[in-house]
C-alpha cells in the first residue's frame, strides 16, 4: 500500500495541487491557450483515426490468426507484440528513417498528421489484436454455421453473428489503445518534428513546458491529457460491458 | 480454400509486415549499412557504454521489485479481499492510461528539489531526481501493474483449493507459497516479468524527464538513442537500437513460448 | 478420535451461516453431514479442518482443542468436491506431499506412497500427473493424499458429486469398505439423501445453519423429527391431513375398508407403480405399488377404490398438507 501510495497517489495528488496551484483562472487559461488545445486536437484526432483503423486491421488480423491456416502464421503471431517489446524511441527514428527527408521509398511524411498517425498505429495494433483474438478461439463456429445454412452471405454471418459477440472486446481492446495513445511519446516525437500550432502532440507540448520550466501549465494540460484518457478507458469499458450483457 | 480468405490473409500480411515487419528489419539494416568494422567501433562508443551500464543497473533494480510487488499485490487482492484491497485493484491499472511524460513530470512535481518532498529528501542526502533513483522510480511507475494484471485472473481461475489442501497436509504458509502457490502461476509470471522488462529497458518519455537526460551520467540507452539521433549521428543511434531490437526479439521469443506453456497449462486443466 | 463441536456459531456478513452446532462425532464412524445448498454443512466441515474461522465455539479432537489450532496442526486430511490436485506434482509427488512436510526419509516415504497407492489402486500411475486421471482416480488420488499423513479425522466436501453414476456407485462401497478397515473417523458432506443413508453410520441433518436431527439413518427416516427431515430424507404423500412414505399406503378394491378415491393417473416407473388418485373433497394423494400389486389391482384412471394405511406403518408427524 505504501508502494502504491508512495509511486501513484502521492504524485498523482502532486499534480492536481500543481495544476490549481494559480486558482482555476491559471489552469483554465493554460489549458486552453491556442498551442494548447491545437496539441490537443491533433492528439485526438491522429490517435482516434490509428484506433478506429486498428480496430478494422486488428479484427481482421485476429480472423487470420484463428480462422486461417498457413505456414508461417506462427511467426505472424508472434510479431504482433513486437510494438510490446520494441522500445518507442526505436520506433520512433526509425520511422523517420523510414518515412522522413532520407527515405529509401522518398515518401516524406515527417510533421504531419500522417506521420503521427502511422507511429500511433504502429503502437496500437496489438492492443486490438489481442482483445478480439481469445474471444474468437472461444466463439463456437456452430452459430455462423447455422447461419450459412440459413443462406446468408459471409457478410451478413459476419455482420449479424461474429461481429456482437466480439464487438464488447474490440471496443475495450480499441478504447484501451485510444487511450494509450494520447499519451504517446516515444514512437511519435520524431517523426511529428513537434511544430507548435502543427505537428505538436499533447505529450510533446507537456514536455516543451516542463523543459522551459513551465511547470504548473504543463502540469494544468497534463490533467487534461489525463482526464481524456481516463475518460476513454472508462467509456469504453462502460459500452463494453453494456454490450455484452445485450448479447449474453 | 475460398478467395475471399486468401485475400484477406494477403492483406493483412501485407499490413503486419508493412507496419512492424518492415522497422523491425530496417533497424538491422541501418546498423549494418556501415560495414561490421564501424558497427565494431560503434559498439565501443564510451557513451553508450555508460548508457547501457546504467540500463542494466536500473532493470536490475527495478524488475525484482516490481515482481515481487505485482505477486504480492497478486495474492492480497485475490486471496485477501477487502475493500482496501479493491480500492488498489483499481488504482493499479492507473500508470497504463499515463502518458510517460505525464509520468516524468508528476514525479518530477513530487521528487525534485522544489517538488513536495523534495526539500526532505535533500536534507537527508538523497537526491531522486537526476539520478539513479528517479530513473528506478519511473520504470516502476510505468511498468507497475504489468505483472498483476497477468497474475491476478490465474490466480482467480486457479481457486484456492490446492493451496488448502497443502495447509491440512501440513504445509506452513511460505512452503505453500513456494511448492503449491508459485509453482501455478510460474508461467505466467514468467510472461508479465518479461513484459516488465522489455518496458523497464525500453522506457523513454518518463525517464527522459525524471533523469535530465545528462550525457554519460543518466543517460539510459534509450535516451542515449534519441540524443545520438537528434544530434546528426543517426548511424551511432541505430548501432544502440541494434542492441534494444535484439533484445526485443528475444524477449518475443519468450513471450510466444510463455503463451504456449500458458494455454496449454489452462488446456490441461480439468477444474 | 471423537470430534466434538460446541456452540459453533459462523456468519458471513449479515448472514448466520451457522447458529450454535453442538454436535458429537463418534470415534471411528462414519458421519454424513445432509442437507441442502446454502445449509452450511460445507462450512461446518471446514471449520472443522480449521480452514474458516469460527466466530464462537469450541471444536474438539480427541482432547485437544483446536478451536485456535491451523489447518496444519489438526491432524486432519480433507478432501475437496475437485479433489485439487496438485496440477504440477506427478500423483507419486501429490501423495508424497504430506510425508515430505513431515520430513520422513526418503526410502520411508516412498515405501509409504507406494503401499497407499496400492491402497487406491494406482500403482500404475505414479508417475502420470493428475490431467493424465479420470475423474475416479483423481479422487483416489486426492484420498490418498490425505491418508498419507495418517490423520486423526479423514474429512471429505461432497467426495462423489462430479462423478457420473456409475464410478459414483462404486467409489462410494469401496469409500466405505475402506473407512471401515482404517476405522478413521469420517465426516462427509454431501446434499444426497439416498448417498448419506447408504454410507453413513450416523446422519447429522442441517438446514438453515441449525441441526434439525442426528441420528442412525434406519430410524432417522422412519422418525425425522421435523417436517424438513421427513420431506428430505425422502418422498411423502398425505392423507387426511397426515404424513407417509408412499409405501405405507395401500389400496383396495370399491368395498372394502377405507376412503373411497377415483384414480387419476397411474405412471408406471419400470418394477414400481405410482397411482395418484383423488377424495370426496378434491383432496390428491399418490401411493406407491409393487409390480405384482399393480397387477393384481389393475387400476385404471377414472376408477373407484379405497385407500388406507397399512398396518405397520410409521406415523411421520402430524403434519398437515400445506
Amino acid at each position: 500500500m505504501g508502494y502504491i501510495s508512495l509511486l501513484v497517489m502521492i504524485p498523482l495528488a502532486a499534480l492536481l495541487t500543481n495544476a490549481f496551484k494559480g486558482g482555476l483562472g491559471a489552469f483554465w487559461r493554460a489549458a486552453i491557450s491556442t498551442e494548447s488545445v491545437d496539441a490537443l486536437k491533433l492528439t485526438l484526432v491522429c490517435s482516434f483515426l490509428a484506433a478506429a483503423f486498428n480496430a478494422v486491421a486488428g479484427t481482421a488480423t485476429a480472423f487470420v490468426l484463428v480462422r486461417d491456416k498457413f505456414p508461417g502464421q506462427g511467426i505472424l503471431n508472434t510479431i504482433i507484440d513486437l510494438p510490446f517489446a520494441l522500445p518507442t524511441v526505436v520506433a520512433g527514428i526509425t520511422f523517420y528513417a523510414l518515412y522522413g527527408p532520407h527515405s529509401p521509398f522518398h515518401v516524406n511524411i515527417t510533421g504531419s498528421w500522417i506521420g503521427i498517425t502511422v507511429a500511433i498505429m504502429f503502437v496500437t495494433l496489438p492492443f486490438s489484436v489481442r482483445s478480439v483474438q481469445p474471444v474468437l478461439e472461444s466463439l463456437s463456429l456452430d452459430a455462423e454455421a447455422a447461419a450459412a445454412t440459413l443462406g446468408a452471405s459471409s457478410f451478413r454471418i459476419f455482420r449479424t453473428v461474429t461481429l456482437p459477440a466480439i464487438l464488447p472486446a474490440l471496443l475495450t481492446g480499441t478504447g484501451l489503445a485510444f487511450a494509450r495513445a494520447l499519451g504517446e511519446y516515444g514512437s511519435v516525437v520524431f517523426i511529428s518534428n513537434n511544430l507548435p500550432y502543427h505537428s505538436e502532440v499533447a505529450s510533446s507540448y507537456v514536455y516543451s513546458l516542463v523543459s522551459s520550466g513551465q511547470v504548473a501549465s504543463a502540469a494544468s494540460v497534463a490533467v487534461v491529457l489525463l482526464c481524456l484518457a481516463l475518460l476513454v478507458l472508462i467509456a469504453s469499458n462502460v459500452i463494453g460491458r453494456r454490450l455484452s450483457r445485450r448479447h449474453g | 480454400m475460398k478467395r475471399s480468405s486468401i485475400v484477406l490473409r494477403c492483406l493483412v500480411l501485407v499490413y503486419v509486415m508493412a507496419l512492424l515487419g518492415l522497422p523491425l528489419f530496417f533497424v538491422f539494416q541501418q546498423a549494418f549499412s556501415h560495414g561490421w568494422a564501424a558497427l565494431w567501433a560503434a559498439l565501443h562508443d564510451h557513451a553508450m557504454g555508460l548508457a547501457i551500464v546504467l540500463t542494466m543497473k536500473v532493470a536490475l533494480l527495478a524488475v525484482p521489485l516490481n515482481v515481487v510487488f505485482g505477486i504480492g499485490v497478486s495474492l492480497w487482492i485475490v486471496r485477501r479481499p477487502s475493500w482496501l484491497s479493491h480500492v488498489v485493484d483499481v488504482i493499479i491499472d492507473v500508470p497504463l492510461a499515463i502518458s510517460p511524460i505525464i509520468v516524468g513530470l508528476i514525479l518530477e512535481l513530487a521528487y525534485a528539489q522544489s517538488g513536495w518532498f523534495g526539500s526532505t529528501f535533500a536534507r537527508l542526502g538523497w537526491k531522486v531526481m537526476f539520478s539513479l533513483p528517479g530513473i528506478v522510480l519511473a520504470s516502476i511507475f510505468v511498468s507497475l501493474p504489468l505483472v498483476s494484471r497477468q497474475v491476478i485472473p490465474l490466480l482467480r481461475e486457479v481457486g484456492d483449493h490446492q493451496e488448502q489442501t497443502a495447509a491440512t497436509l501440513g504445509a506452513k504458509p511460505t512452503r505453500i507459497f513456494f511448492t503449491i502457490t508459485l509453482r501455478s502461476i510460474a508461467w505466467t509470471a514468467a510472461y508479465g516479468v518479461t513484459l516488465t522488462l522489455a518496458r523497464v529497458i525500453g522506457e523513454y518519455g518518463a525517464v527522459l524527464i525524471v533523469s535530465g537526460n545528462i550525457a554519460l551520467v543518466t543517460q539510459t540507452l534509450t535516451l542515449n538513442i534519441g540524443a545520438n539521433f537528434e544530434n546528426f549521428n543517426a548511424y551511432q543511434g541505430f548501432v544502440g537500437a541494434l542492441l534494444l531490437a535484439m533484445v526485443s526479439v528475444m524477449v518475443l521469443v519468450f513471450i510466444g513460448v510463455a503463451r504456449h506453456r500458458m494455454e496449454r497449462k489452462r488446456h490441461d486443466s480439468f477444474a | 478420535m471423537t470430534v466434538s463441536l460446541n456452540g459453533v456459531t459462523k456468519t458471513f456478513g449479515h448472514r448466520l451461516v451457522l447458529d450454535n452446532i453442538t454436535e458429537s462425532f463418534a470415534d471411528g464412524q462414519l458421519t454424513a453431514l445432509l442437507g441442502p445448498s446454502g445449509s452450511g454443512k460445507s462450512t461446518l466441515l471446514k471449520i472443522v479442518a480449521g480452514l474458516t474461522p469460527l466466530d464462537s465455539g469450541q471444536v474438539v479432537i480427541g482432547d485437544r482443542d483446536v478451536t485456535h489450532a491451523p489447518a496444519r496442526d489438526r491432524h486432519i486430511g480433507f478432501c475437496f468436491q475437485d479433489y485439487a490436485p496438485f496440477r504440477h506434482l506427478s500423483v507419486f509427488d501429490n501423495v508424497a506431499y504430506g510425508l515430505k512436510v513431515q520430513r520422513v526419509p526418503r526410502d520411508e516415504r516412498r515405501r509409504q506412497v507406494e503401499e497407499l497407492l496400492g491402497l487406491v489402486r494406482l500403482e500404475d500411475f505414479a508417475n502420470q500427473y493428475p490431467h493424465h486421471l479420470s475423474g475416479g482416480q483423481r479422487q483416489r488420488m486426492a484420498l490418498a493424499r490425505a491418508l498419507a499423513v495418517k490423520p486423526d479425522v479423514l474429512l471429505l466436501d461432497e467426495p462423489f458429486a462430479a462423478l457420473d453414476a456409475q464410478v459414483r456407485s462404486e467409489l462410494r462401497s469401496w469409500v466405505r469398505s475402506l473407512q471401515r478397515d482404517l476405522g478413521i473417523t469420517t465426516i462427509l458432506v454431501t446434499h444426497d439423501q439416498s448417498e448419506a443413508m447408504e454410507i453413513a453410520d450416523r446422519l447429522v441433518i442441517l438446514n438453515d445453519g441449525k441441526i434439525e436431527q442426528a441420528g442412525k439413518p434406519s430410524f432417522v427416516y422412519d422418525h425425522p423429527a421435523t417436517d424438513f427431515v421427513a420431506g428430505f430424507l425422502g418422498p411423502l404423500t398425505y392423507l387426511d391431513g397426515i404424513a407417509y412414505r408412499p409405501h405405507e399406503l395401500e389400496v383396495g378394491a370399491f368395498g372394502e375398508a377405507g376412503e373411497n378415491v377415483r384414480v387419476t393417473d397411474v405412471t408406471r416407473l419400470g418394477f414400481e407403480v405410482r397411482v395418484t388418485l383423488e377424495n370426496a373433497r378434491g383432496e390428491t394423494t399418490w401411493v406407491q405399488l409393487t409390480h405384482d400389486e399393480a397387477r393384481a389391482l389393475n387400476p385404471v384412471v377414472n376408477q373407484t377404490l379405497v385407500v388406507r394405511a397399512r398396518a405397520e406403518h410409521s406415523v411421520l408427524t402430524r403434519t398437515s398438507q400445506h
